[in-house]
């Protein structure tokens, strides 16, 4: 069985991989330092199972958890954390294990065993933990490829019926989640200038209008010119008059 | 010393009594001042005609009661101290009562003290008049130093707890993802791992310290080197460190851990939340009559707010602490410039108070 370890630190990984070495019928088939580069490495190597750091920089482990459960063929999670972290407690604990640091080798070859045969790690089984949290990257696949998307790099979000195209100067990807429960988790970072679109306060450039006579925003790093609703007007061009 | 500890628990003991100690000069005084307040309201209440002569006579009375009340409270508070609070208030009411009785005893049969004090010769009358207003006095008394008692231990267990709150404590975050480092290490490293563990332990070595405890500055230095030195090992070269301390005085005091608090901070805000890790300065000079420290770390992103948050918890808690330790004089503030914050301590270089 092949085993993906994710955690920040490399004497933890060290570890993991050791005491995986030395558990019969496993293999550490790669490491990973966040949860963004755990992505690329578990769509790569299609390991069995995922160790996974709760508390990483750029992406933590339980967005990374989000993301494998979607995959096609999603790994088991295994979350391995320091201390007890309070996400700990919104998980089910009949169907995702995790293990404390410094990690017990008898406790690992028990949650390894049962992670196999439990399987991968159903998106729902992640309860509240995974969806709570404000996401630091939109993950989707293009073409049959990974692509992640950082937050912070997005300039708009526009929904299309049931879908959302998520835009930034270098990529464009399409999620299949609400506007609605996109703007509360991304919160004030993001404008609502129309029923069907946000925009990142900080790509705000200006406005102009269209030939029809509409209202539109122009936004830093893409050409695209997105419309804005009479209704919300006022608070656009305040936000862009305040500089932010 | 188990003579020592023997008197800690008799002092311990004698701090737990309400009764105040009766030997000290302040308090006699203050027993004079108010036995001297009774003979005036006895005295009024009486409505005699001449005043003053018997204004002498009061006085003289009750100042002999109160004052051989107080000689007598004195020699007994040692043993008082051993019986707990309610004895100890129902045994001193019971002599206060019976000094009051045997000098009024004394007062009537050898002075004629009590003709013209009673303005009659009731002997009994005057002993119960005398008991009387002995048993309100002293229930009033005993229930004010009581009442006092409580209150001064109330404001001392107040400050008792927020020293205790603002000992430094070290994250059970870090503890445990140092454990695993040591557990990593005793394989790969065996030496290091010696050295992580020798660290470790000084590191909490001092954090069991009282929150008073006083230390040089070279040793908080020391101890914040320690503890770099551990998170060095779990993050590797995403923690950059870098020491400009020449300029500072080494063998000043300063209240114990002031610097880990806000390393702490600055990697857990400044370096832990960034894949790519960042600098730490340490900057301290000394300059006229004050010393200077200043530490600054990276903004991370997505953490300026939690970084703020967490930033006031611990500077509060040190600026309290400098500011018991030094006075007014002392502080620090917390700055942001460009990406970076900056944290400020300053604290005079003269003696701590």
């Amino acid at each position: 069985m092949k085993c993906l370890v994710v955690d920040d630190e490399s004497l933890a990984r060290e570890r993991l991989a050791r005491l995986l070495a030395e558990l019969p019928g496993w293999e550490a088939c790669g490491v990973a330092c966040n949860g963004a580069e755990a992505l690329r490495q578990a769509e790569r190597l299609q390991p069995d199972l995922v160790l996974l750091d709760i508390r990483m920089p750029g992406m933590d482990g339980l967005e990374a958890a989000r993301y494998l459960a979607g995959f096609d063929r999603p790994p088991a999670v295994v979350f391995t954390t320091a201390y007890g972290d309070h996400a700990l407690d919104a998980f089910d604990a009949h169907a995702i294990d995790y293990l404390l640091k410094p990690i017990h080798p008898e406790r690992l070859r028990q949650a390894l065993d049962k992670a196999a045969r439990l399987g991968g790690t159903p998106l729902e089984e992640l309860g509240a933990a995974a969806g709570s949290a404000r996401r630091t990257h939109f993950c989707a696949r293009v073409r049959g490829n990974l692509e992640l998307v950082p937050v912070d790099e997005v300039v708009f979000l526009q929904a299309d019926n049931k879908y959302v195209t998520v835009r930034s100067p270098g990529q464009q990807i399409i999620v299949e989640e609400s506007l609605k429960s996109l703007e509360q988790e991304l919160g004030a970072s993001f404008l609502r200038i129309h029923r069907s679109a946000l925009v990142a306060v900080h790509a705000l450039r200006g406005l102009d209008k269209d030939p029809a006579g509409h209202c539109r925003v122009l936004l830093e790093g893409v050409e695209d010119r997105l419309e804005v609703s009479r209704r919300l007007l006022p608070e656009v061009r305040r936000r862009i008059k305040s500089g932010s | 010393m188990s003579r020592d500890s023997g008197t800690t628990r008799a002092k311990h003991r004698q701090e737990a009594l309400f009764l105040p100690s009766f030997c000290d000069i302040r308090m006699v005084f203050a027993v004079v001042v108010i036995a001297e307040l009774l003979a005036f309201v006895l005295v009024l209440a009486g409505y005699h005609i001449e005043v003053w002569s018997h204004l002498g006579l009061v006085s003289l009375f009750v100042q002999l009661v109160a004052l051989t009340s107080a000689a007598v409270l004195c020699m007994v508070r040692p043993l008082l101290a051993r019986t707990g609070n309610t004895a100890a208030a129902i045994s001193s009411y019971l002599l206060l009562l019976l000094i009051t009785a045997l000098i009024s005893e004394l007062a009537f049969q050898t002075g004629g003290l009590g003709q013209p004090l009673t303005g009659n010769t009731d002997h009994p009358g005057f002993l119960f008049r005398n008991l009387g207003i002995s048993a309100i006095m002293s229930a009033l008394v005993l229930r004010y130093l009581y009442v006092q008692h409580q209150w001064r231990q109330q404001i001392q267990a107040e400050a008792q707890a927020r020293v205790q709150a603002l000992q430094a404590r070290i994250r059970p975050h870090f503890l445990f993802n140092s454990m695993n480092s040591i557990a990593a290490l005793t394989r790969s490293d065996p030496v290091r791992a010696e050295q992580a563990v020798q660290d470790l332990s000084d590191l909490f070595r001092v954090t069991l310290q009282e929150a008073s405890e006083r230390v040089t500055l070279d040793d908080e230095i020391s101890v914040a080197e320690r503890y770099l030195r551990m998170e060095a090992l779990r993050l590797g070269d995403r923690l950059r460190v870098e020491w400009d301390i020449d300029r500072l005085p080494r063998k000043r005091w300063v209240p114990s851990l002031i610097l880990q608090p806000l390393l702490e901070n600055a990697i857990y805000h400044g370096i832990e939340p960034s894949p790519q890790g960042g600098r730490i300065r340490i900057n301290g000079w000394a300059e006229g009559k004050r010393i200077t420290i200043k530490i600054s770390n990276p903004r991370a992103a997505s953490g300026a707010d939690a970084h703020r948050k967490g930033n006031q918890i611990a500077l509060e808690n040190i600026r309290l602490r400098l500011q018991l330790a030094f006075g007014e004089q002392a502080g620090v503030a917390l700055t942001e410039i460009a990406d970076q914050f900056e944290t400020t301590l300053y604290f005079p270089r003269e003696k701590m108070q």
